[in-house]
This record gives structure tokens, sequence and C-alpha cells, in this order.
């Protein structure tokens, strides 16, 4: 049960990620633009940012879909998502009238797509926090484990 | 132990991902302008208020159509600055009422007109939008926010003084609120 719920919340974030990564990718120069219109970075860190935010996506997506540092790659996408929150958060009180920037479309910025990226916040914190799979990547070695190799290095 | 080796990861993606994003950025159909300046697009020339595909919560002036309204004293100016901007120069006749200032001591005025258009300095109408939105709550029915803002007004060179509008009544704020 548990090892389904992880898995579920994995996949799905993974389907997020690179779906956002995928619809900003065929005009990046207009998600730049979004990322300037949050005044939060420098005009002239704006398109570095821009693309390494992307880059960022992709890689997260994938690290979820295979499972590959699976951890690692939620806490970066509850890291993300905190960041996204924060310059909605900071964008709305400020009255700034602004697109998303979230995926593609011109959907605007407003307190439902806060929601929407402190739900998604639920998935990142259960791959996270839970861990079904002893072999997974990035699974701290268990107590036992570590002793079990103590007695095999003992004997070589 | 496990939460570092978890931070190290993430840390480790992070950078790959940069670097990925920012290499293949060139191969995108339409890439970021790395090396170059990217503003917001209230900043941008010819900039509105409003961002293209938006529908902005407070109707919008342009300056060509605020112009007559100043002119013929139709509608009341608000200016939504700093009261020391507000000194500096500011549109003929404007009242002066920053996001914190009460409402109610100038409702009176704000009546009067027809129509009733806030300004700010940032093309953004920022500080505009909540000045409006002020207004609209206090029962004022018209209320419209100025695109381009202050630069986009002294820049087509509209009416803009540090006196009072002639025509418009008395000066705006000094005697009821103290503001300049």
């Amino acid at each position: 049960m548990r090892r389904a719920l992880v898995v579920a919340s994995r996949l799905a974030l993974a389907a997020i990620f690179l779906y956002a990564a995928a619809s900003k990718l065929p005009d990046m120069a207009a998600f730049a633009t979004d990322v300037a219109n949050y005044r939060l970075v420098p005009e002239v860190l704006v398109p570095w940012t821009a693309a390494a935010v992307v880059g960022i996506e992709v890689v997260v997506g994938l690290a979820l879909l295979t499972g590959v540092y699976a951890r690692g790659a939620a806490l970066l996408a509850a890291g993300m998502l905190l960041v996204f929150i924060a310059g909605l958060s900071q964008a709305l009180l400020r009255g700034i009238n602004l697109r998303c920037g979230c995926f593609s479309s011109d959907e605007p910025a407003d307190w439902w797509t806060v929601l929407r990226d402190l739900a998604m916040l639920v998935p990142a914190i259960v791959v996270l926090t839970l861990r079904p799979e002893a072999r997974s990547h990035d699974a701290a070695p268990r107590p036992e484990d570590e002793d079990h190799l103590g007695r095999i290095s003992t004997r070589y | 132990m496990s939460g570092m080796v978890v931070i190290r990861h993430a840390l480790a993606l992070c950078a790959a991902g940069a670097l990925l994003g920012i290499g293949a950025n060139a191969i995108t159909p339409k890439p970021a302008p790395l090396g170059s300046k990217v503003v917001a697009s209230a900043d941008a020339p010819g900039a509105v208020c409003q961002i293209q595909g938006l529908q902005a919560a407070i109707p919008r002036i342009s300056v060509e159509e605020a112009k007559p309204l100043c002119v013929a004293c139709s509608a009341l100016f608000v200016d939504a600055r700093s009261a020391a901007e507000y000194e500096a120069g500011h549109i003929t006749g404007a009242l002066h009422l920053s996001p914190g200032d009460a409402v109610d001591p100038v409702l009176w005025r704000l009546g009067v007109y027809k129509t009733v258009v806030v300004y700010d300095r940032d093309p953004n109408c920022s500080v505009a939008d909540q000045v409006a939105k002020k207004l609209l709550e206090h029962g004022v029915e018209d209320v419209r926010v100025l695109t381009g803002a202050w630069p986009a007004w002294s820049a087509a060179g509209a009416p803009g003084t540090p006196g009072s509008c002639a025509s418009c009544g008395p000066g705006p704020t000094a005697s009821s609120k103290g503001a300049p």
C-alpha cells in the first residue's frame, strides 16, 4: 500500500514536471518574459533563470519517472514549488497582474494557482518521506544492512 | 546521514538541470535571449498596464482617452504615488490618495465626477490597482487605471503641474487630508 502510494506520487509528480517543461520549450523567450514579470530576478539574469528552471524541471521529471535519485528529485521539486508559491504570492500581494508561467497557456496567476502548487507539495513530501524500497538508489542504509556489510568485511 | 545524501542528490540534479537547460536553450524554437536583459512586459517599450491575454481586474484608460477628460473636467484624477512624488509633479487637479490613506474623507469629491482615473508611478499599475480597488469598494462606480501611469502621461505632454486644475475645483488634498 505504501509502495503504491509512493510510486503513484512519484509518477504523478514526474508527469507534472515533464509536462510543465515540455509546454515551455517551444517558446523559451515567452517564459523568460513570464519570469521577468515576477520582478524577483535581475533583468540580466532572467533568461538564464528561465533556461535553468526548464532544465531542472526536465531533470526532476526524469529522475522521478525512473526512480533514480527519486528522493533527491522530490526534495528539489518541493523546493521549486516553494519558490513558485513564494513568487506567486508576492506578486499577488503586490497586485501585479501577470501570467502564471506555470505552463504554456495564458493562465493568469491567482490564488488558485498558489493552492495548486501547495497541492503538488503533497506527492513531493510523500516521495521524500516515505521509503518503501530498501534498494532505492538513495535510500539510507538500514542498520541491519550496515551490520551485514560489517560482518562481510570482517570475513575478508 | 541519509538526509545529507538526499540533499547532495538534489543539489546534483539542480546543477545538472541548470546546465542542461542553459545548454539546450539555443536549440529550442524560440530560445531565451541569454546575454540580454529581459524586462517585465510592463516595462517594455509601448507597454500598457495590462499584459496581453489577461483580463485586467480594473478597467484601463489610455493617456489619449484620459487627456480630454482632464481638460473637460469630466473625470477626477487620483494620484496613488507618494506625497513627495505628488509634490514634484502630478496631473493637474489630481487628488492625492496613497494605498494606505483613508477614502472616506475624500469620498464626497469622488462622487462629483462621473469617472475617476487612478494612476501611479509604475507602468505595471500595481499601486493604482490597489487604490482603484479601494475606491470601488467604497461605492465609486466608474474607476479606471491609467495605462502607462505617470511616465506615459508626462511623456505625452499632458497637463501636469504642481498646481491645481483651474476648472477642476479647489486644490486636491492640502486642506482636507494634509497631503500636498
